[in-house]
């Protein structure tokens, strides 16, 4: 059999048996509990997200003020005559005695004097809105415009300032040439209907139509806002986006992960392996379905809220990546309990990676390391480059072609039954990639095939470490990027050892280190060059990604970590593993260190 | 049902999590959830630059102003974090262009009490976290003006606003309704939401890997076994949402009436667990079950959420101390439609148990 007509065979067979064991029973109750879920948003959508009910207590004098706060549920008002009120006044968070706000001294004062602001200011937008003379109730009108600036944030490490200028005094005057410019008109270029009809909108917006009307915003009025309509540009929105594009790949790629578990419940996959098809043909056949139910259920959301069909581009790297996260958890998992909650922690990790970035959409170049940034861009009709393509999905294809890899080099019958644990399966994977007859070259090319997760990761802690204050943060950072380096090195070295412990001589153990540093290091080169230089540049990048100098100084010290592994691996078995990370990390952290402070002072 | 075969197999289930460690990743995940959140609150404004960071209160920002005096020139003298440049609009711009100025405004020569509006444009860098600081900025200097407007054209309106006066308590936007109103409730929610999740695999796996009839063979009932399975699930969640109230008041994080909360929580956590357990001894197997299960849940919180008084909102006013005896008439409604679940669930194990698992592969 030839591997195309293999993998359509196999696809087929899988199409029907899942079909078969979800298909009668789940099918009709999944589209009633999808019907459910349409007339409960409509419900929810009309009573409102009843989740900050009564939070503040207010005292109030007046019926007439009473009515601002009414609509705010976050309210609980208390309506009587300013001496009583005055006498509890311990009682509430917020008093208003005849037009005068007074808030409690405390966190929670303070929050419900920010609230009680916002409504006041919606309770006069209300009123300027009704006056019968428009430009009486809003004088004002802004047009925002955006300049593209020709400095990024690569600036800092020439010396330039990006932030506020230091002689605030004088009139700056430009370096470059300076481009003449028409003064933008006197006048509103919208007539009055039109921008009676934009405050209508805006104003009598549901709190859920924030979130259902983001495809669809009016462009009648050109960009023109009030003052209270000027909001940064943060789209909190894209967390929408996220879920309803990721949680369909997620439940899709669900079944892929319990269809490859169900091949090694019982050994029921034994009759599958042992037929002359390839396992390559195997694991690409009973993944094709699931691509293509993915791709399928992405066109369908993508046409349904009206977006245009490029973003299935950008979303394709992601299925991918969900597939063969998949394919490699449902092949290691030990029970089922395993597999939920090592999914659960992928997919929340896989998801805020994801999203993160696309916070700044609209607001900073490194958004563009996440994929869904591009979507949210097409969705906002700016679209995108070829550049900007590669640059953010060559991680996911890249760590999805090195998974889909290890997992089909791993599909064998001694490595889909046996009982390990986890990490000891995963290390096997591990070794099953690196070859028999080669095992320098696998090492060069498993460590270089290793930078692609290492940046993931080393993004996440990126994340993970932001709230803390800044020089500990840095320092953690500093420590944990070279504690992930290390085991992303040393991990082939322990696999080979565990399977072959002949293998670890001198020789062999030297030999490696320079291969896995080598590989390591060209790995690096090539991902940062082509793509992540942005991050790179700033000050948190610069303690990730620092071994940038001089070539030789990161390639001595990428294998000096590893021979110190190696070395303590040599000399005290595979125990010695974790002391060895340990000391290989603190060489590399100070190494770092080092550097961070020189480069900072 | 014997209440120590119950315990026994209870004990065996949570003897397994730990020797798994896979409790370890569900607690990974919530730690993680928790950093992420508060990440996205703090981070936002030191993803640009860190020095910022503290340098956001302090430093003064250049406007570059072209066009025709107007009061918004007295509008941003009043302000001390913004410097009020007068330059020609296309130098401005360039400057602009060059961060020399963090943002241009370009003022038309409309006298404040025309007819038609005031249309001013505001240049703002693309692409540019400092771009939203200046937007704040301005936004209040622009709203200033635009009271200014109102008052000069104030006889031109037919009705006006209750005036208000508000103290002066700066703008520091605190995170209160983040932490409280949000992150509280989901953090004290997701271990049920997890247990849930964990019942599933549990009863379907039995199944799946056939291994209930040695199960069976024990002195143990089959509805002996899936309540041990239930309690060990159960057990776990006041734990986990209860570490999670201490963290969070060792990060300051004073969370009110600790106690009640974790009563409501572990009654709404005993009954999507019941749910869970009900889905997979329909569908015996996980993927279905999973699917189906999670489905509801989703269908389940939003109609939670839309009604007033839900227990989510409930641990959000125990938690500010605004909650009144109410709460406790919710809670003993909440226990009695658990009990009534768990009743039923019973039922439907003793029925399952009669019937040998047929469609069990």
């Amino acid at each position: 059999m030839s591997l195309a007509s293999s993998i359509r065979t196999i696809a087929v067979w899988e199409m029907n048996r899942s079909m078969t064991t979800m298909g009668r029973s789940v099918l009709p109750l999944a589209a009633g509990l999808l019907a459910l879920l349409v007339l409960v948003t409509a419900f929810a959508a009309q009573s409102g997200v009843h989740m900050q009910d009564g939070i503040y207590r207010i005292g109030i004098d007046d019926p007439e003020v009473a009515r601002i706060v009414t609509p705010d549920s976050r309210f609980t008002v208390e309506l009587a005559d300013g001496h009583t009120l005055w006498n509890d006044r311990f009682a509430y968070d917020i008093l208003v005695l005849s037009g005068e706000v007074y808030a409690a001294d405390t966190d929670k004062g303070r929050a419900a004097l920010t609230a009680l602001r916002r409504d006041y200011d919606a309770y006069v937008s209300r009123v300027a809105a009704a006056q019968p003379d428009l430009f009486a109730g809003y004088p004002l009108w802004i047009d925002l415009e955006y300049v593209r600036s020709e400095i990024d944030f690569l600036a800092t490490q020439s010396g330039q300032q990006v932030g506020a200028p230091a002689d605030t005094r004088r009139p700056p005057a430009p370096s470059g040439p300076v481009e003449a410019v028409t003064p933008p008109p006197a006048t509103v270029p919208v007539s009055e209907n039109d921008l009676r009809q934009h405050l209508a909108e805006t104003g009598s917006q549901s709190p859920l139509s924030r979130y259902t009307g983001i495809i669809s915003s009016s462009s009648a009025t050109d960009g023109l806002r009030t003052p209270a309509e000027l909001s940064p540009p943060l789209p909190y929105d894209a967390l929408i986006l996220v879920f309803v594009f990721i949680f369909p790949l997620y439940f899709t790629s669900q079944f892929f992960m319990m269809s490859v578990m169900n091949e090694r419940i019982g050994r029921a996959g034994e009759a599958l392996l042992s037929t002359p098809v390839r396992p390559a043909a195997i694991v690409v056949g009973k993944a094709v379905p699931y691509l293509a139910i993915m791709l399928l259920v992405s066109a369908a959301i993508t046409v349904f809220i009206g977006a245009p069909l490029a973003i299935l581009l950008p979303l394709f790297p992601v299925i991918l990546f969900f597939l063969a996260n998949a394919l490699i958890i449902g092949m290691a998992a030990r029970s089922f309990k395993e597999l939920s909650f090592v999914s659960i922690f992928f997919s929340t990790l896989a998801t805020s990676y994801l999203f993160f970035p696309t916070v700044f959409a609209n607001t900073h170049v490194i958004s563009i390391i996440s994929p869904l940034t591009l979507v949210v861009l097409q969705i906002q009709g700016e679209g995108f480059t070829a550049v900007e393509y590669i640059y953010s999905t060559a991680l996911f294809f890249l760590t999805s072609a090195v998974l889909i890899y290890a997992g089909t080099v791993n599909f064998r019958e001694e490595r889909l039954f046996s009982e390990k644990p986890l990490t000891s399966r995963l290390v096997d994977f591990v070794a099953g990639v690196i070859g028999r007859d080669h095992p320098h070259l696998s090492l060069f090319l498993l460590s270089a095939f290793t930078i692609p997760f290492v940046f993931m990761v080393q993004m996440m802690t990126l994340v993970l470490f932001f709230n803390i204050p800044m020089p500990l943060s840095l320092v953690i950072l500093t420590v944990s990027a070279a504690f992930i380096e290390e085991v992303a090195k040393s991990v082939g070295l322990y696999a080979i050892a565990r399977e072959r412990p002949g293998f670890l001589t001198v020789k062999n153990l030297l030999l490696g280190a320079v291969a896995i540093g080598a590989g390591f290091l060209v790995g690096e080169k090539l991902l940062l060059f082509a793509t992540l230089s942005q991050i790179t540049e700033s000050i948190f990048g610069s303690v990730l990604f620092l071994s940038l100098q001089v070539l030789w100084m990161p390639l001595l010290l990428h294998i000096g970590g590893v021979l110190i592994t190696g070395t303590f691996l040599l000399v005290g078995g595979r125990r010695a593993y974790v002391p060895g990370l340990v000391v290989a990390s603190v060489v590399h952290s100070l190494y770092n260190l080092y550097f961070l402070l020189g480069g900072l002072s | 049902m014997n209440a120590r075969h119950i315990g026994l197999v209870a004990k065996k289930e949570l003897s397994g999590l730990s020797s798994e460690k896979t409790i370890v990743f569900a607690i990974l995940l919530q730690v993680f959830i928790a950093m992420f959140s508060s990440f996205l609150m703090v981070g936002l404004t030191a993803m640009y630059d860190p020095e910022a960071l503290e340098g956001y209160s302090t430093a003064t920002y250049g406007v570059g102003y072209a066009g025709a005096d107007s009061p918004l020139i007295d509008e941003f003298e009043k302000r001390h974090d913004l410097v009020l440049h007068r330059m020609d609009l296309s130098p401005a711009l360039a400057a602009l262009r060059e961060r020399r100025v963090a943002a241009v405004i370009y003022a038309p020569d409309t006298p404040p009490d025309a007819e038609g509006p005031v249309a001013i444009t505001l240049y703002l860098i693309q692409n540019d976290l400092q771009s939203s600081v200046i937007n704040v900025k301005i936004k209040e200097v622009l709203q200033g003006y635009e009271r200014e407007l109102r008052e000069v054209r104030a006889d031109r309106m037919v009705s006006f606003p209750v005036g208000l006066n508000f103290p002066d308590a700066g703008n520091a936007e605190s995170f209160y309704e983040f932490v409280y109103g949000l992150l509280l409730p989901i953090l004290v929610l997701l271990p049920a939401i997890i247990s849930a999740a964990l019942i599933i695999d549990l009863i379907t796996e039995e199944y799946q890997r056939q291994t209930l009839e040695t199960l069976l063979s024990t002195p143990v009932t089959f509805t002996e076994m899936v309540f041990g399975k239930i309690l060990a699930c159960w057990a776990i969640v006041p734990v986990q949402a209860g570490a999670w109230i201490l963290l969070l008041g060792l990060n300051g994080i004073m969370v009110g009436n600790a106690v009640p909360i974790l009563l409501h929580v572990a009654a709404a956590g005993l009954f999507l667990i019941l749910l869970g357990a009900a889905t997979a001894l329909h569908y015996r197997e996980r993927t279905s079950a999973q699917f189906v299960f999670s489905t509801a849940v989703v269908v389940l919180f939003l109609l939670v959420m839309a009604v007033p008084y839900n227990p989510l909102n409930l641990v959000v006013r125990l938690a500010v101390e605004t909650a009144g005896p109410v709460h406790w008439l919710i809670l003993a409604l909440v226990t009695v439609a658990t009990a009534l679940l768990a009743g039923a669930v019973a039922a439907y194990g003793r029925r399952v148990a009669r019937a040998p698992p047929a469609t069990a592969r």
